[in-house]
C-alpha cells in the first residue's frame, strides 16, 4: 500500500471543457450517430441496468418485414448501424442520410417519437392536435403512412422528412431522411415515390 | 523564550520518540485502510485514508480524527531528515547517509505518486482499434460534434464542473449547456404512470424517473452519473436532456447544419497513438481452470513517429510507452476483451533510485563496520 505521504491533490483531474479532435469510432461504438439515432423511445427509455452491457439491444428481427422500390440513382445497404434495418443511399450532394428503423411494439408512441426527431433539429415539442395538423397521410399496400415535414430555424437549415407505419404484426417502422435542408429539399420527392412504394413482404 | 520552545520543537522532531511513534500510527493506518477496502474499495480506501492529512468521519474510526498517512509520512520525513542531518559528516558515516537519503527518496516518491499518479485503464475488445484511455471512476459528459464525415470534435465537460451546476460554455461552439442538476449516482427507472413529470424535456429522459442515490467507491461498483443539460445554441434552447451513463445510447441534437451528440460516460483521455487488439491468449494449466498466463498481442501505431509495431503485454511484462505504464490487469467476454491498467507516474523511478541507494548504503556501511572490527581485531592480537 505504500507510505502514504501527501496528496493534496486527487490526481490530475480537469476542471475546464476539454477538447479534442478524433478521428471517428467504429459505427458500432456510436450506435446514435445522426442518422442511426432513429430508435423509437420504447426501446430506449428503459435504462440497462448497472450491471448490464452499457450497449444498445441488439435489433428486432421482423417477422413481416416491409419492402419498397427504389427511384433511379438510389441504392441500399442493409443496416449500417445497431438499430437499422437499412441504410439508403442518394443521389444529391450534400449532408443527407435515409435510414430504415423498425422496433417492436408501439415504440413509445408517435407523439414522442416525432417530438424526439423536433427537438434533434431544435424544434420545441408538438402536441397531439398540432400533431395532427402537421401529418400527412400517405395510403400505401402496407396501409396508411403518416408522413412529417420539418425544417429547423436558423441560418445553416436542417430538415426532416420522415414516414411513421405500423405493420399488423405489431410492429413499427420508421424511414427518415435527414439532413441539410437543400439536398433533403431536393430528394424529397424520390424519397416521397420510395414511401409511396411500401407494401408488405 | 520563543527560540527555546522552537529549540524544543526542533529536538523533539528528530527525535527518535517521535520515529516510533509515527511508525506505530502508520501501522494503525496500514490496518485501517486495509478493513476499510472492504466497503470503500481500494481507490476510496487509499484517498481517505492514506492521501488525507486527517481522516475524518470514518465509521470504521467511530467518526473520530485520526492523522491521515499524508500527515504521518509528512512528518516522518521531516523526522528523518533532521535525523540525517546529525550525522557526522565523515567517510565513517557515508554508508548511513546514502541510507537516509534513499528513505527520504522514498518517501518523496510516493509524494508524487499522491500527488501526480493517474491511473485509467484501457479496454479494447479483440480487433478493435481504441486511442484513449479512460478512468475508473470519473465522468465526464461528452459532447460531440459528428458533423465531419472523418473527424469528431469531442468536447469533454468533467463531472466535478457539472457538479457544480450553472451555464458551461463549450469552447469553440456555438453551445452552451444549462447544467439544470447533476447526480453523482443515481438509479433511473421507467416513468411510471400518474408520477411527477420528468424534468426532461427532450430525448429519452421525458420516459425517466430518476432517484438520486449514494455515491459507492468499491471496486465492483459504479456510479450511474446522470444530468438534466439544457443545450443553448444562438439563443435558442434544445430542451432540456437526461444524460446518464445508464442510458445506452447517446442522443443528438442539430444546430444550424452541426449535429451534436451527447453522451454521459467515463472520463477519457485521447492518446497521440492508438492500440489494436491483434489476440488475447488466456491458458491454464492442462486438465485444470487455474489460470497460467494471460496476455495481449497489441499493434502500437503511433503515427507521429511514423511507428507501428507489435508488442506482447503479459503478467508482469508491461508495456512502457510514452510515459505510461500499460499492465495486463484484466479480461471478459469469454477472453475476446482485454483490459490494460495504465499508470501514469511521472516519479515511478524513484522507488527504484531509492533502493539501490539503501542497497548501497547498507553494504557500505556493513564495509566499514567490518573493517572497523577487523582492524580493532588486529590491533587486540599486537597489543
Amino acid at each position: 500500500m505504500g507510505i502514504g505521504l501527501a496528496a493534496l491533490a486527487t490526481g490530475c483531474r480537469p476542471d475546464q471543457v476539454s477538447h479534442y479532435r478524433v478521428p471517428k469510432e467504429a459505427v458500432a461504438s456510436h450506435p446514435d450517430h445522426p442518422g442511426h439515432a432513429e430508435e423509437g423511445m420504447g426501446s430506449q427509455a428503459m435504462p440497462p441496468s448497472a450491471n448490464a452491457d452499457p450497449g444498445m439491444p441488439p435489433p428486432p428481427t421482423p417477422k413481416g418485414a416491409i419492402k419498397w422500390s427504389l427511384p433511379k440513382g438510389w441504392s441500399e445497404a442493409a443496416g449500417g448501424g445497431t438499430m437499422r434495418f437499412a441504410t439508403f443511399k442518394a443521389p444529391y450532394a450534400g449532408k443527407l442520410e435515409a435510414t430504415v428503423v423498425v422496433l417492436p411494439g408501439p415504440a413509445g408512441g408517435e407523439l414522442a417519437n416525432v417530438n424526439r426527431w423536433r427537438g434533434q433539429i431544435g424544434l420545441p415539442a408538438m402536441d397531439e392536435a398540432s400533431l395532427a395538423k402537421s401529418r400527412a397521410v400517405l395510403k400505401t399496400k402496407a396501409g396508411a403512412l403518416n408522413v412529417y415535414d420539418f425544417t429547423s430555424e436558423g441560418q445553416a437549415k436542417s430538415r426532416l422528412v420522415a414516414g411513421y407505419i405500423s405493420t399488423p404484426d405489431g410492429n413499427t417502422w420508421f424511414l427518415k431522411m435527414t439532413g441539410d435542408a437543400d439536398p433533403v429539399g431536393k430528394a424529397k420527392p424520390d424519397f416521397m415515390t420510395i414511401l409511396g412504394s411500401v407494401r408488405l413482404d | 523564550m520563543i527560540k527555546t520552545y522552537a529549540l524544543r520543537i526542533w529536538k523533539y522532531t528528530r527525535s527518535l520518540q517521535l520515529t516510533i511513534i509515527l511508525l506505530a500510527l502508520l501501522m494503525c493506518l496500514v490496518l485501517f485502510c486495509t478493513l476499510a477496502q472492504v466497503e470503500m474499495g481500494t481507490q476510496g480506501a487509499v484517498n481517505a485514508y492514506m492521501r488525507s492529512f486527517i481522516v475524518w468521519r470514518q465509521p470504521l474510526l467511530m467518526s473520530l480524527p485520526f492523522p491521515g498517512g499524508a500527515l504521518v509520512g509528512l512528518l516522518l520525513t521531516i523526522n528523518l531528515t533532521g535525523r540525517t542531518l546529525e550525522l557526522q559528516r565523515t567517510w565513517a558515516k557515508a554508508g548511513m547517509w546514502l541510507v537516509h537519503s534513499g528513505l527520504v527518496i522514498l518517501f518523496a516518491g510516493e509524494f508524487v505518486a499522491g500527488m501526480m499518479q493517474v491511473d485509467t485503464n484501457l479496454s479494447i475488445e479483440v480487433g478493435q482499434t481504441v486511442n484513449y484511455v479512460q478512468s475508473y471512476k470519473n465522468m465526464e459528459l461528452a459532447v460531440i460534434d459528428v458533423t465531419d464525415p472523418t473527424w469528431d470534435e469531442v468536447y469533454s465537460v468533467p463531472d466535478n464542473l457539472l457538479a457544480k451546476g450553472g451555464t458551461v460554455a463549450i469552447p469553440g461552439t456555438p453551445l452552451s449547456l444549462n447544467v439544470k442538476r447533476y447526480f453523482a449516482n443515481a438509479q433511473l427507472t421507467t416513468l411510471a404512470p400518474g408520477a411527477p413529470p420528468s424534468l426532461a424535456t427532450a430525448g429519452v429522459g421525458t420516459g425517466v424517473s430518476v432517484v438520486e442515490q449514494p455515491v459507492v467507491s468499491a471496486d465492483n461498483e459504479m456510479n450511474q452519473a446522470s444530468a438534466f443539460v439544457e443545450p443553448v445554441a444562438g439563443g435558442r434552447s434544445y430542451g432540456v436532456w437526461l444524460t446518464s451513463v445508464a442510458l445506452g445510447a447517446p442522443q443528438s441534437f442539430t444546430h444550424e447544419g452541426r449535429t451534436y451528440l451527447l453522451s454521459m460516460r467515463l472520463l477519457r483521455q485521447y492518446l497521440p497513438y492508438a492500440f489494436t487488439l491483434k489476440q488475447f491468449r488466456h491458458d491454464v494449466y492442462p486438465g485444470t481452470s487455474i489460470p497460467k498466463n494471460f496476455s495481449s498481442l497489441v499493434q502500437v501505431m503511433n503515427p507521429s513517429r511514423n511507428e507501428s509495431r507489435e508488442v506482447l503485454i503479459y503478467m508482469n511484462q508491461p508495456l512502457r510507452y510514452e510515459g505510461k505504464t500499460f499492465y495486463q490487469a484484466s479480461f471478459g467476454k469469454n477472453d475476446t476483451l482485454s483490459v490494460l491498467s495504465v499508470v501514469e507516474n511521472p516519479g515511478w523511478l524513484l522507488p527504484y533510485v531509492s533502493c539501490v541507494l539503501v542497497s548501497l548504503g547498507l553494504l557500505v556501511h556493513f564495509a566499514i563496520v567490518l573493517r572497523r572490527s577487523l582492524k580493532r581485531r588486529q590491533d587486540q592480537k599486537e597489543g
